[in-house]
């Protein structure tokens, strides 16, 4: 139900006992969110530490989604991010003292666009962070240990993009050697009998790196043999399609100006198909529908300029009935633990829905859209037309 | 394994323990096949691991994508075909288990690529293992997705209107079966889009137009699709006109 971590171990407050609302409870969620880094004892909060810096991200673009960015303290959350910086990788961990990861460092990079700060960051040595987890396939691992997982793709992509260097994916800079020769498990392909000689990719090959000049083309490459028949993407080439995957797909696709790739009608479907009669949308057929989805399903709709294949008041009506009226927050489905995963992912679903009040989400790049305009980073997206509250 | 059992779907755990396959001691022995058996044990070992866990999880998709990475890194490897045995039985248990359906169209794809299997044959076979899962439940999108597969994009024209006819029969005994109505949809399309024009496709584009109304009115959630869908008829039948 949780695509991008463990849910189990997510910060969750209290049980959603508030009977569901058809408003959407601005103040509570506010509320909520600035109170969820001041319990310290608690815990989940020592429990969530890998997911630290995510979760400042997520707590962040959805205060700022509600027009609320100024809700938590803008230095100490720069320092936060700082301090998570690992000298020795030349990335962001999770948390202060964790080894620098994929994840953490795309979160890193988003909220010190958004707030403005990236004057804070040594771009070269996260730009060869970055390059050095691609795979000669073309993936990416999310660490040095990792597995590959187009997610990983998705972070590097974006990642390079708001930092404006996308272009070093073809400039063959190779990294300064993060990954070890050991350790790398290369694992994909399986079943599909065109795979590189086996055995050869493990470990090595690194070094070898990518080829010169071909990095973004073998990022395409790869999500090309991701694609199943159903017109969605999974994990890696084989897997299953999965919303989640399906949007990291499409929206690295966006950013490479690659949406040709697509099958448009066919995913388009697929991902319509994914709204259940309670309104909700679920990650796969036969599946429960579940919050975070609103987001996964919606932006790649929104990407494929097909939102109008679902219907916007019944999902609309889904994630407001999964608010929690007196603690805040927004749960994966009505009566469930509320926490900051499915409050950002609740809220960033009604912004493209064109919910009354919210501002614009980059269904692309999941952050607010004017920031990525003024980059001069947004793409051909359409969300719905902002309603009148 | 209790790691796993508290939190399948943590992605670490997976990892950490593809990670000790990598690294698999030589083993007691000192001769070759010795080394060669001990490692094969824990290959085999591991499979058995994530059978219990797709057991217990049958649509687990980090299992699933830990399965397809156990059988391909085998030092033996198991024939390809022992996996359709393994999904029919998964698919038999539940014909709802898409993954199953999903691994299954990825060993038949590769099984056929490399002519150890008749495809015409087993395409058939596959024809039939649906049929009966349509008629088990009409409305599980599974079943319907992987017909899609089975008939491709570019299937003939006779493929198209024996399938049209088949679903058509289940569409009579269940007249308000979403699924079978698209499906038809989706088929007659492509006998417009490939095989028919011309004064022939007129009854097929009015008759597919119907069809989407009562889709309309059936999945009301989706009306602006089958509407879409409706409007490039129109598009297409002005522009074979003009
Ligand atoms: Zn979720």
């Amino acid at each position: 139900m949780d695509p991008s971590s463990s849910t189990s171990t997510t910060t969750s407050t209290s049980a959603n006992t508030g009977a569901g609302t058809d408003k959407l409870l601005v103040e509570q969620h506010v509320a909520y969110i600035q109170k969820l880094g001041e319990n310290k004892d608690d815990l989940t909060y020592h429990l969530t530490a890998h997911l630290r810096l995510n979760a400042v991200y997520w707590g962040f673009t959805a205060l700022s989604i509600l027009g609320r960015p100024d809700a938590l303290d803008r230095e100490e959350m720069i320092g936060f991010v700082m301090n998570c910086w690992d000298e020795e990788a030349g990335a962001f961990g999770a948390h202060p003292g964790h080894d620098a990861h994929l994840l953490s460092t795309l979160s890193a990079i988003q909220i010190l666009v958004m707030q403005d700060a990236m004057e804070r960051v040594d771009v070269e040595r996260v730009v060869n962070f970055i390059l050095s987890l691609q795979h000669p396939s073309g993936t990416f691992t999310g660490d040095r240990f990792g597995e590959q997982d187009t997610r990983f793709l998705y972070c590097a992509v974006n990642a390079l993009s708001l930092l404006g260097r996308l272009d070093a994916l073809d400039e063959g800079v190779l990294g300064e050697g993060v990954l070890g020769e050991e350790g790398v498990v290369d694992e994909e392909g399986v079943v599909d009998g065109e795979e590189e000689e086996k055995g050869k990719g493990r470990g090595e090959g690194r070094e070898k790196g990518r080829e010169k000049g071909k990095g973004k083309e073998k990022v395409v490459e790869y999500l090309q043999r991701c694609r199943n028949y159903d017109g969605g993407f999974g994990r890696k080439v084989g897997a299953e399609s999965h919303s989640a995957q399906v949007f990291v797909c499409v929206a690295a696709l966006a950013i490479l100006d690659r949406l040709d790739v697509v099958d448009v009608d066919t995913l388009a479907f697929w991902l319509a198909e994914r709204q259940l009669p309670n309104g909700g949308l679920n990650g796969r057929p036969e599946k429960l529908e579940d919050v975070c989805y609103s987001f996964w399903v919606l932006s790649a709709l929104s990407i494929l300029n097909k939102l109008s294949w679902i219907d916007e008041d019944k999902l609309t009506g889904f994630i407001l009935s999964a608010q929690n009226a007196e603690s805040g927050g927004i749960a994966d489905r009505p009566g469930d633990m509320v926490d900051v995963f499915h409050t950002h992912f609740g809220i960033a679903g009604l912004s493209i829905l064109g919910y009354p009040g919210l501002v614009d989400l980059d269904p692309v790049y999941c952050m607010p859209a004017h920031v990525i305009e003024r980059r001069g980073l947004r793409k051909g997206w359409k969300a719905l037309e902002r309603r009148v509250g | 394994m209790s790691a796993l059992k508290t939190h399948p779907k943590v992605y670490w755990i997976w990892n950490h323990r593809m990670w000790c396959l990598e690294h698999i001691p030589e083993g007691p022995g000192q001769d070759a096949e010795t080394i060669f058996g001990w490692k094969q044990k824990a290959w085999d070992r591991e499979l058995f691991v994530v059978e219990k866990m797709l057991d217990a999880d049958p649509r687990n998709f980090l299992a699933w994508d830990y399965r397809r990475y156990v059988l391909a890194s085998m030092p033996v490897p198991r024939p390809e075909s022992a996996e359709l045995v393994y999904t029919s039985r998964k698919i038999g248990a539940n014909f709802s288990n898409f993954s199953a359906w999903h691994q299954r169209s990825k060993t038949l794809a590769s099984l056929w690529g490399q002519g150890k299997l008749n495809e015409e044959k087993s395409r058939e076979q596959e024809f039939e293992l649906l049929r009966n899962a349509m008629y088990t439940d009409p409305n599980d999108q599974s079943v319907w997705m992987y017909h899609r597969w089975l008939v491709g994009t570019d299937g003939s024209k006779e493929l198209l209107n024996r399938e049209i006819a088949a679903i058509q029969e289940l569409l009579d005994e269940q007249p308000d079966s979403k699924w079978c109505l698209e499906s038809i949809v989706h088929y007659k399309r492509l006998l417009l889009k490939n095989w028919v024009s011309g004064a022939e496709a007129g009854p097929l584009i009015s008759d597919v137009k119907s069809l989407l109304h009562r889709l309309e009115q059936l999945d009301p959630a989706r009306r602006r699709r089958y509407r879409d869908l409706a409007h490039e008829l129109d598009d297409d039948g002005t522009r074979s006109k003009q």
